[in-house]
């Protein structure tokens, strides 16, 4: 009786763990990876736009935030079952080739005869590698400062051409604690100033910011004359040990010091665009694909300004993405169309016009300049950035991306600790790092 | 028994440790179901109350898909949500699975081993309880392998093959209450010509309900909350179970802040069963803990 | 050979032939235990053990590198970190519980026998514990947690709780205290119900206050259970991975990243199943040795009962 009914049992939960087989239509359904939320409905849009031209294939979004994408990825690629089409970050895509994860899309790219040229300058060959290429840019993002306007104002500082130095900080340092205002309403600057009890911040950094301190220590530290790595893309020797770098860190890191940033451990696990948005804090450091989440913020006004300028000029970062394709795929025409699609003006128009990045394609970049202008936001600065000859640096590329963001971020989060100095926390990790290139 | 009910100052502060466990014990819980009715917006700063300033219920509506995905941004969420009950049916599944049939093929292992005589009995016991000692991330990478040669990644199969047929422990602690069953019973049985199947059905199974219930609770309460391996082998929509949808939840937050009240409102429903299992089965729950404290 | 021993070899050889006639009723209920153990712990612990001497990233052939994982096992400073913070995080965790479930046991034992409280003390081990995890990473958020309201409410500095590297691993450990104590103290609770009740109407009688009654009465007598108790957390603890890959992912510093975790991602982000493997087969052995101390430490926990 007991059996029979276990039996039953059995056969039940079974036969409803069996529901939910294949489509059987014929049809195709893509996944397609990416980790911003903000771009979905963008994308998304694109999906649509798709679909509709090509009836038998679906486009499923998978979106998972950043500081879970890439482990996320890289488990799904051990499973064999990865997203057949992946948003990707130049910095971590070698790694994926040096396994086999992702796929050759020259012959494709030769045979449809897809016009390289329409992208800026130097976005598509980021993605070549060994002759072979594995991704189609799909936009770029440059560096700026983004403040909250009321309490700038208040300060009555002008951010619109700072300088910085590693040193004394330079009229960059003096705003920020011009902007920082303790619990008793005393500045930075004033005497009597109390940094152990403050309300307002000047600045919210962004330092759990990997090996390339895209959000702030990167950008400044390249403006001081530090160097990444010996060639890019695809160097192997890196330069952590850089004085150049070393000073710059320990300057980030005397903000919290000096009661102008929160320091790095009481930083609470919500990112720096919720903390600006509380007014607990004045101004940070951001990239242009933030500028729609802070403009368009309803609890304070926001402006950008251009990074501070460093004793080398004004450098940002500039960094483009791309989608490629997952080898291990078992849809391979439908996802070579889909990443055709987006790298397609057609695609980026519909990106543009949703104002959320900077396509890659240069046309679209003006497209979206103007549907900027249009709802009243201004961020020519991103582009004047980008456009300037000496404004700017490529993120370094090469193999074992992975392993260097966590040498490097954990040697950062010792000094941002201050378990480390940054010199020999920062020398440590270079031997460590460059270690990764002579096992070859 | 002459228990001492006068109201000293001791009993007064024993009471209050004990009171203060049991607040200690539901608070969190309290506090996340708090969240899980803030606005997500308003988080940064309503988050002190014991109450939120204007309760809602939008983050259990998003959780579930009942908003669209723009009006779940607008609350703070990525647009991501949980289909709550399909994940609930794979935990139940799951977790049913594994009970029932783990139990029962352990108590026949257990009870050959307690009772039965053949050769090579105590070298394999001997394996079994060596086994007992290794940790199980051990055979955990190999047996992702497996599962994965098998192509048996995002299926029911997969999920549950590994601890579906025993785990060395249930076997190992079935045994010891085997071995406890007066043989003369068993005995009595034999001499009327009952075969070891009948006895064990009828004889020997009815005995020991208490430890099978016991082991069969703690072994449910283990697989519901297991998440390394259904993360690894079933992260798939249509085989996911709730530990991992929460997990991968979670990991699609919105890409700068982790959506909090969303995150609450889905560990609140997570809880639920959880709840429901506490009000309905209590007693039965407390007793076969008890059960391994007074026989451990 | 002596009349005793060839009557005991004769005992032996009919326990045998008798043993024969089981044999296949043993196979019938052996067969599926067997063939689970067979197929999901031997076969695949050959296999653990293979892979720990190969190089292997799960995408292409394995191969054969010698004993080079285990040489730079032995060199790699994380390793031996992730050890040391499993072991920190075993006594702390272990500790917690066992000493909040003796106190909460003996609170309950000799105070109330309802239900109802005991059923509450136990809902937080039922709580899954990603979801443990979600809600302790959010009470104890540097800002807005609500732990830190009550510190700045007293007056005192927020504390990061989970990203400051010397909080984060007692945070972690606490986390799973909150979880594990409710449980421990009822098997507690259970070994104390089978001391006789007159042992404390003597005591009473004595005048032997509550707390000298406890330590000179109950806790001798409640051993194997609280043996019983420490085994059962230890092990867990052990295998500590849901907490860290939810709240910290082994940081700051790598100060909470255990060796479960360290070995998780040595497979599944970093490409390393071989070296995961070694990983893996080392903390084998390390437990194995620790297991000998445990087994003295069981011997030692007969009680003065039996």
């Amino acid at each position: 009786m007991m059996k029979k009914a276990f039996m039953a049992a059995t056969a039940v939960l079974l036969t409803a763990s069996c529901g939910g087989g294949g489509a059987g239509d014929g049809s195709v359904t893509l996944t397609y990876s990416l980790w911003d939320d903000a771009q979905q409905g963008a994308y998304q849009q694109c999906a649509d736009a798709f679909q509709k031209a090509n009836p038998g294939i679906r486009i499923k979004i998978d979106q998972h935030a950043w500081d879970e994408y890439w482990q996320n990825l890289t488990t799904r690629m051990v499973s064999g079952d990865a997203p057949d089409v992946i948003t990707m970050q130049a910095s971590y895509y070698p790694q994926f080739v040096k396994n086999g994860q992702l796929l050759d899309i020259q012959p494709m790219v030769q045979a449809e005869k897809v016009d390289l040229s329409q992208y800026w300058p130097g976005l598509a060959e980021l993605w070549v590698k060994d002759g072979k290429r594995y991704g189609l840019p799909k936009d770029w993002d440059t560096i700026a400062i983004v403040y909250n306007v009321d309490l700038v104002k208040k300060a009555g500082v002008d951010l619109s051409d700072l300088t910085w130095n590693p040193r004394d900080g330079g009229s960059f340092e003096k705003a920020l604690a011009r902007l920082t205002v303790d619990t008793e309403g005393r500045r930075g600057d004033e005497p009597g100033f109390d940094k152990d009890n403050v309300a307002v911040r000047g600045i919210v950094p962004e330092l759990n910011d990997g090996s390339q301190g895209q959000n702030g220590w990167g950008d400044l530290a390249v403006s001081n004359g530090f160097t990444f790595i010996d060639k890019n893309p695809f160097g192997t020797r890196y330069f952590y040990d850089d004085p150049r770098l070393a000073e710059t860190v320990t300057w980030f890191k005397s903000l919290s010091d000096k009661g102008y940033a929160t320091p790095y451990d009481k930083n609470s696990s919500l990112g720096p665009d919720a903390v600006l948005n509380s007014g607990k804090a004045a101004l940070g450091i951001t990239g242009s694909w933030m500028i729609k989440t802070y403009l368009d913020s309803t609890e304070q006004k926001f402006a950008f300004a251009p990074l501070p300028k460093g004793p080398q000029g004004r450098k940002s970062a500039f960094n483009g993405l791309a989608d490629v394709i997952y080898s291990g795929t078992e849809h391979k025409d439908a996802a070579w169309k889909w990443v055709k699609f987006l790298g397609s003006a057609e695609c980026q128009n519909i990106v543009a016009d949703s104002a959320v990045v900077f396509p890659a394609i240069t046309s679209a970049t003006e497209r979206a300049l103007a549907a900027h202008e249009a709802a009243g936001r201004d961020v020519r600065l991103f582009v004047d950035q980008a456009k300037d000859p000496e404004g700017t640096f490529l993120l370094p590329v090469s193999d074992h991306g992975d392993e260097i963001n966590q040498i490097v971020g954990t040697a950062m989060e010792e000094v941002w600790l201050g378990q480390k100095d940054a010199t020999s926390a920062l020398t440590a990790a270079n031997r460590q790092v460059n270690a990764l290139f002579a096992g070859e | 028994m002459s228990r001492n009910t006068r109201p000293s100052i001791g009993r007064v502060v024993a009471w209050a440790c004990l009171i203060a466990a049991v607040v200690i014990s539901l608070f969190p819980l309290y506090w996340m179901l708090r969240t899980a009715i803030t606005p997500g917006r308003e988080l940064a700063a309503d988050n002190a109350g014991l109450l939120p300033d204007n309760p809602t219920l939008i983050n259990f509506e998003r959780v579930l898909g009942l908003v669209g995905r723009e009006e779940a941004r607008a609350a703070g969420g990525s647009g991501a949500e949980l289909d709550f009950f399909l994940y609930l049916r794979n935990s139940v599944v799951y977790t049913g699975l594994i009970t029932v049939v783990q139990t029962l093929l352990c108590a026949m292992g257990g009870y050959a081993f307690a009772r039965l005589r053949f050769r090579g009995r105590d070298a394999l016991f001997g394996l079994f309880v060596a086994a007992l000692m290794v940790p199980p991330i051990f055979t955990l990478l190999p047996n992702f392998v497996l599962v994965k040669e098998l192509g048996w990644l995002n299926t029911y199969q997969g999920l549950v093959a590994p601890s579906l047929l025993m785990t060395p422990f249930a076997v190992f602690f079935l045994r010891q209450f085997f071995l406890g069953i007066p043989r003369e019973v068993e005995q009595a049985a034999l001499i009327d010509g009952a075969g070891r199947w009948t006895i064990f059905w009828r004889v020997v199974l009815p005995m020991t309900k208490g430890p099978l219930l016991t082991l069969a609770l703690t072994t449910a309460v283990w697989t519901w909350n297991d998440y390394l391996w259904p993360l690894l082998v079933a992260p798939g929509e249509e085989t996911r179970v709730l530990t991992a949808a929460l997990g991968i939840f979670l990991r699609q937050s919105p890409n700068t802040s982790p959506d909090w009240t969303g995150l609450m409102a889905g560990s609140a429903l997570s809880v639920v069963p959880v709840l429901l299992l506490v009000v309905f089965f209590g007693r039965r729950l407390v007793d076969s803990i008890q059960f391994s404290g007074m026989k451990g | 050979m002596t009349a005793m021993t060839l009557a005991k070899s004769a005992t032996r050889a009919r326990a045998r032939r008798r043993g024969h006639g089981d044999g296949r009723t043993a196979l019938g209920f052996l067969a599926p235990v067997f063939l689970g153990f067979a197929v999901f712990y031997l076969y695949p612990a050959v296999r653990g053990a293979w892979y720990s001497l190969t190089d292997w990233n799960l995408l292409s052939e394995p191969r054969f590198v010698g004993l080079d994982n285990y040489a730079t096992l032995v060199g790699d400073p994380l390793f031996w970190n992730s050890l040391k913070v499993t072991a920190y995080y075993v006594v702390l965790t272990v500790g917690m519980q066992i000493l909040g479930g003796l106190l909460l046991a003996a609170l309950l034992h000799r105070l109330t026998r309802s239900l109802v409280l005991r059923s509450l003390l136990l809902v937080p081990w039922l709580v899954p514990s990603v979801t443990t995890a979600l809600l302790w990473m959010w009470l104890l958020d540097a800002n807005l947690g609500f732990f830190n309201h009550l510190l700045t409410a007293a007056g005192l500095d927020n504390q990061g709780f989970l990203t400051s590297p010397d909080l984060a691993l007692p945070s972690v450990a606490t986390i799973n205290a909150w979880s594990g104590t409710g449980y421990t103290a009822l098997l507690l609770y259970a070994g104390m119900l089978l001391v006789p009740p007159q042992i404390y109407e003597a005591a009473a009688i004595d005048g032997t206050g509550e707390v000298r009654t406890f330590l000179s009465v109950t806790l001798p007598l409640i051993r194997p259970i609280l043996a019983f108790a420490l085994v059962v957390s230890l092990i867990s603890s052990f295998q500590l991975f849901d907490t860290v890959a939810v709240t910290t992912k082994g940081g700051p510093v790598n100060a909470t990243r255990v060796i479960y975790f360290y070995i998780y991602e040595q497979a599944f982000t970093h490409f390393k199943m071989g070296y995961a493997s070694a990983l893996a087969l080392s903390l084998v052995l390390v437990l194995g040795a620790l297991t000998f101390v445990q087994m003295r430490l069981l011997r030692a926990s007969t009680s003065d009962l039996t």
